[in-house]
């Protein structure tokens, strides 16, 4: 149990300080490429976080990303957005016989299919409503649209590749 | 009433969620609306002591790049001293007409910045202690950066001119006609300048300066050049795109602007707009 608060304290600060010192410089596209890996943590989660941890994790994830962006309030009800998204898509799909509090939600224990959906879904919600917000007005829909969309994928793609990074980290004992 | 706390129990964690959403949603409106006496900024000293660790690793990559920017200003500063009679020189641009000085500049240093965002930010590494509050122009080498949001002892947070909260007044210096300008592009080179009305001669190439009138940035300051004009036959106004002096995406050391004669002035101001 404590080991587990530990992992997730220090993927917590580890996230969010990467977001902020490294990915949030990455020029990527002329700025129409923003990975917001940080996400990441909502999603690694384990399975057996209560839901109101999930919710409050989120939301303390988000206003961390806010500090560091100046912008009180985007990055919080993105996050809050897709806790409770996560809270929706592991009931969604969730096994016949419910989640194994060993396993974790990653491509080891959960398959690739099943990680691509989770992990597809919930960046893209967090993507969407973190662009549109940002905008704040609808003029520019289809270009907003398409960055949100670009920049999920991004997204994607590095949590594939820490995955990749940390696979032995988290395999099981 | 035990039916409505058995329901409030059942659906504790819909609640905790519009809970948090509304509190997400009451602090980007704060945000927006008031821009003052705002908690979560990067001026904030933990975050302001976090991004100058980064400045500390990061800076020596820019270094050469900040030497040939200053030996380069350093040149245009000794052509205009030399190059102009002593009495009818540039001296309006620090100077009043009796030569008391106008104005000041602090200088700051970058620590963190971006670009890509829709709203950019960007903090310096000094702060009210060094004389730098908030609605104070920020100005580049090259051009105009942004306007002082918010400072505390030891850290400004900046509104970067790419940024759609950013306007300016500013004048075309060839035929002086004046104009707002905004960043609408989405590109960290180029801005706008609108209100500039169609029979205004308006070339390619033209210098943009600043205006000048609103005790943030002094007049005559450089903010790039027009790139081009395109007219819309539904609308009387130019559609201006400026190429920006200074390129935000390595700005390293900026002048912080004190308008010594603001406090004055806008007493006279609302001295005499009173009845």
């Amino acid at each position: 149990m404590i080991a587990i608060v530990r992992n997730q304290v220090l993927s917590f600060l580890l996230l969010v300080l990467l977001q902020a010192l490294v990915l949030d410089h990455l020029d990527l596209a002329h700025g129409w490429v923003v990975p917001y890996l940080y996400v990441l943590f909502i999603i690694g989660l384990p399975f057996n976080t209560p839901p109101w941890a999930t919710l409050v994790l989120g939301f303390v994830l988000g206003l961390a990303m806010d500090f560091f962006s100046s912008t009180p309030g985007l990055h919080a009800g993105a996050c809050t957005l897709m806790a409770y998204a996560r809270l929706l898509m592991l009931r969604i799909l969730a096994p016949r016989d419910g989640y194994d509090p060993l396993k974790r939600p990653d491509v080891q224990h959960m398959g690739l299919t099943w990680y691509m959906t989770f992990t597809g879904v919930l960046v893209l919600i967090h993507h969407l409503w973190l662009f549109f917000v940002e905008v704040y007005r609808f003029d520019d829909f289809l270009s907003t649209l398409l960055r949100a969309l670009m920049s999920a994928a991004a997204t994607l793609l590095l949590c594939l590749l820490a995955q990749a990074l940390t696979t032995r980290e988290f395999r099981p004992r | 009433m035990r039916d409505l706390f058995r329901f409030l129990f059942r659906q504790r964690n819909n609640l905790l969620f519009l809970a948090l959403m509304a509190l997400s949603l009451v602090l980007l409106i704060n945000g927006n609306m008031h821009q003052r006496a705002q908690a979560i900024s990067s001026s904030n000293a933990v975050i302001g002591r976090i991004y100058a660790l980064r400045h500390e690793v990061t800076e020596f990559a820019d270094l050469r790049d900040v030497n040939r920017q200053l030996a380069t200003a350093l040149a245009a500063e000794r052509n205009r001293q030399f190059s102009r009679p002593i009495l009818a020189d540039s001296a309006h641009l620090a100077t009043d007409s009796t030569r008391h000085q106008a104005y000041r500049f602090i200088t700051a240093q970058v620590i963190n910045s971006t670009v890509h965002k829709e709203r950019n930010y960007i903090t310096l590494g000094s702060g009210t202690l060094a004389g730098i509050h908030p609605d104070m122009g920020v100005i580049g080498i090259n051009g105009l950066v942004g306007i002082v949001r918010e400072a505390s002892p030891h850290y400004a947070l900046v509104t970067s001119v790419l940024g759609n909260e950013f306007r300016t007044s500013v004048q075309l210096k060839r035929t002086g006609h004046f104009g707002l300008l905004a960043w609408d592009t989405g590109d960290p080179a180029t801005a706008s300048m609108t209100d500039v009305a169609n029979h205004v001669p308006v070339s390619v190439g033209d210098t943009v300066v600043t205006r000048g009138n609103d005790g943030i940035f002094p007049p005559g300051i450089r903010v790039g050049t027009v790139v081009a004009v395109s007219d819309d036959p539904s609308s009387n106004f130019h559609d201006i795109k400026v190429h920006l002096g200074e390129d935000l995406t390595r700005t390293a050391y900026v002048h912080v602007v004190t308008d010594l004669f603001k406090a004055e002035r806008d007493t006279l101001q609302a001295k005499a707009s009173k009845p």
